[in-house]
């Protein structure tokens, strides 16, 4: 890989670890994401998906190593990278005391954004993203597809050139689910760069271009999908990397209803 | 199915313990206060048999009755996490007649079961006035514990499904803690009205025979009538607390069924007001965002409109106190003092800027996620509390002046009140920075198991308060002095204003610059499960 501070791909992971106790979460993960991509971060459940997302986006702090954005150091130049990069977590609490349309105009204010951008863009994204009959409702109150998508309403209100997206299509309705495939989509070809964790390989195969798959905090695999993928299906790819389960013919017997 | 029900209860409190180390503190100090009230409750029942034994009696069917009701009411507030929720139970194939025994045993061997079981052994010592009475109250004991534990279920299971509403359980969360802090106030109201009754012993006799014909006290009436000699009453009285137990079983058996065929799921409170005010009032940058939202949540989280509420409460119940003191003691009076009360708030301002990030738990990685800059997020959170204390001390500072009759002391009130809380708030800005705290979760029942945040802001509050101390002793002392001669007053209030402002400055800075640095680690000690 080449130095990352040269011609700095838009997210660059370099030797990234976290230990929990005896268990080591992520161990020593470097990856970089360039430029007008959408990557697919794929991993079994406790792979160490969302604790690399964490350290990209400043959430946790690794063991060692270091992610930079777009040449910003997220450990040593905090404020920088996380200006440039809109991140919506997965299973952490929202500030759900606040209504739709109040949380993302406290989003934008964080953000630092003039209050009159906040204003039409906080309007553009609840119409987008089918809320605006929502927006004065508390957001406890919310299902948990609508507030995946107001959590990405606040991932992008502030326009980023990086998206880091926790399972976005997770508990989405099918309808709400395309308006959000096609934003995505829009945002990428527009120059926008995504990375998004999921286990739907559907989703990753009709909306990714590159691919990297984590096992037990490793990286076992990267690159573009149809190198990646190596001419079967990704499913079978992903099985072969991380190890299927195969059952032998006589387990759960007894469940045969004949 | 009994032992299957009770295990899983103590399974899932030991896991909890093995999480979290701070717990067991907890559970530790909560066991410790409970064994003081069994230790009060034995010695004053040992004082009673020996000195006066007919009073004993009355004294143990009041006890009891208490604790019934205590059961019945308490059942509202802790309802709420349920780990044996019949909801758990609806996708299982069991019926609500092989589930109540188990539930039933389940409820009597929690902490508080246990507790009441000890203290129901405990009376026997009072009991023990006839030796009669003595054997039927052993023989009560399960039926007393069954009347506590059904009692409870029933309450529950009824209002259940109206507590399900969001909107209801804030408003019964708070009143609850509002009643709980001022207990000590009502209890002094109540031993106050006692004291105007001539013949205290002759009320407690009589308000006790009416109790032990009741459902909630009969099963302590039998003994009660035993010991008296009277064997219709104590029949009667026995078929009374035996129906009432039976009642109990069938309906919460009822309402048991209907639960695991339709459970009750949490419910929202729908739209709200967005109060467009605010947004204009204050300015739009993250400042401003974080001080309007702080606002926004001081209304709408029930954990922290207690708060707010007791900054009212809190002076109100020491105004009350001395007053009463003072309509005791007509020579000492309530003077000029009660004008410095208002300053008594700055114990809370320091707890509620301190603890501000442990409300909004894992929530807070929003402003981690936006890289807000840590003076932002202080300056944010005093001004939004600033905007609310700064009247209501306003408000309380020219009240007690009122009250006392000397307006001339208005500055010195002022200067102590607002001084003292600014410093606090500054200073639990600062403190927040290391020592977060912990809340219970959002979603949590504050009366539910016990919250770690205990023994933290126990220790952020043996830092703040000498700070407060020493900085706000310029205010305070002139203050003080100012009763004498009241243009010290406006010594006092410049010195507070000048120094408080120091110390929110001071707090903001210190505390963003700790919050820079140390955000993830903040983030993390705030979101452990507690």
């Amino acid at each position: 890989m080449t130095d990352p501070t040269a011609a700095p791909p838009v997210l660059a992971l370099r030797g990234l670890r976290k230990q929990f106790g005896q268990k080591v979460a992520v161990d020593d993960l470097s990856l970089d994401v360039p430029a007008g991509s959408m990557l697919g971060l794929l991993g079994p459940n406790g792979a160490g998906k969302t604790t690399t997302l964490a350290m990209t986006t400043g959430l946790l702090r690794p063991d060692a190593g270091t992610a930079w954005v777009l040449g910003a150091d997220v450990w040593q130049d905090p404020a920088e990278a996380k200006a440039r990069m809109g991140v919506l977590p997965d299973g952490i609490r929202m500030l759900d005391r606040l209504t739709g349309a109040e949380l993302l105009r406290y989003t934008g204010l964080l953000r630092g954004m003039p209050e009159a951008e906040v204003v039409s863009r906080s309007g553009d994204l609840l119409d987008a993203l089918g809320l605006s009959d929502a927006q004065d409702t508390l957001v406890v109150d919310y299902s948990a597809g609508m507030r995946k998508k107001i959590g990405l309403a606040c991932a992008l209100i502030h326009a980023p050139r990086l998206l880091i997206l926790d399972e976005p299509l997770e508990a989405v309705d099918p309808v709400s689910g395309e308006t959000i495939r096609q934003i995505l989509r829009s945002f990428v070809d527009n120059g926008g760069t995504v990375v998004l964790s999921s286990h739907v390989m559907e989703l990753v195969e009709s909306l990714c271009d590159r691919v990297a798959i984590v096992a037990e905090g490793r990286l076992l695999a990267h690159g573009p999908l149809d190198e990646v993928r190596a001419g079967m299906s990704l499913q079978q790819r992903f099985l072969a990397l991380v190890g299927a389960h195969d059952l032998g013919t006589e387990t759960l017997a007894w469940l045969r209803s004949s | 199915m009994v032992a299957l029900l009770v295990g899983l209860r103590w399974r899932q409190l030991r896991h909890q313990l093995g999480r979290n180390p701070w717990m067991i503190v907890t559970l530790i100090l909560t066991g410790l206060i409970a064994l003081g009230f069994l230790a009060a409750l034995s010695a004053g029942l040992v004082a009673l048999r020996f000195a006066a034994p007919d009073a004993a009696v009355t004294a143990l069917v009041l006890t009891g009755a208490v604790i019934v009701l205590g059961w019945w009411i308490g059942s509202i507030l802790v309802s709420a996490d349920d780990s044996l929720a019949p909801e758990r139970f609806a996708l299982l194939p069991v019926t609500a007649r092989s589930l109540l025994p188990g539930l039933t045993v389940a409820a009597a061997t929690t902490i508080g079961g246990i507790g009441t079981i000890t203290a129901l052994v405990l009376m026997l010592l009072g009991w023990s006035v006839s030796l009669p009475a003595l054997l039927v109250a052993v023989i009560m004991i399960p039926l007393a514990v069954a009347t506590c534990v059904l009692g409870a279920r029933v309450v529950s299971g009824l209002l259940g499904r109206w507590l399900a509403r969001r909107s209801t359980r804030d408003l019964v969360v708070t009143l609850g803690v509002l009643l709980a802090a001022s207990s000590g106030l009502l209890l002094n109201l109540g031993i106050g009205a006692l004291t105007t009754v001539t013949d205290v012993g002759g009320a407690f006799g009589t308000v006790a025979d009416v109790v032990a014909w009741t459902p909630v006290g009969a099963v302590f009436g039998v003994p009660a009538a035993i010991a008296g000699g009277d064997l219709l009453a104590a029949g009667l009285r026995l078929l009374i607390a035996v129906a009432t137990v039976a009642a109990l079983w069938l309906l919460a058996q009822r309402l048991l069924a209907a639960r695991l065929v339709a459970p009750i799921q949490s419910s929202g409170g729908g739209r709200v007001r967005s109060g467009g005010v605010l947004d204009r009032m204050l300015p739009a940058n993250p400042v401003g965002a974080v001080a309007a939202r702080s606002l926004r949540y001081y209304r709408r989280d029930p954990r922290q409109l207690v708060n707010i509420v007791m900054m009212l409460l809190l002076p109100a119940i020491f105004v009350g106190i001395a007053v009463m003191n003072g309509l005791q003691d007509e020579a000492i009076g309530f003077g000029p003092a009660v004008t410095l009360i208002p300053a008594i708030n700055a114990l809370l301002a320091g707890s509620i800027v301190q603890m501000s990030i442990a409300y909004d738990n894992d929530a807070v990685a929003l402003h981690v996620i936006t890289g807000v800059r840590g003076t932002a997020d202080r300056a944010g959170r005093l001004l939004g509390f600033g905007l609310l204390a700064v009247p209501v001390t306003a408000v309380l500072c020219v009240a007690t002046c009122l009250l006392a009759g000397r307006l001339d002391l208005l500055p010195a009130s002022l200067g102590a009140a607002l001084g003292l809380t600014a410093i606090a708030a500054g200073s639990g800005a600062w403190v927040g920075g290391f020592l977060p705290g912990r809340a219970p979760a959002p979603e949590a029942n504050p009366f539910g198991r016990g919250s770690a945040g205990g023994v933290q802001s126990l220790l952020a509050m043996m830092i703040m308060s000498p700070i407060t101390l020493i900085l706000g002793a310029p205010a305070l002392g002139f203050a003080i002095a100012a009763i004498w001669n009241p243009a010290l007053g406006w010594v006092s209030l410049v010195l507070g204003l000048a120094i408080g402002a120091l110390a929110l400055w001071g707090g903001a800075v210190l505390g963003g610059r700790l919050l820079d640095r140390r955000w993830p680690e903040v983030l993390a000690e705030v979101s452990s499960e507690s």
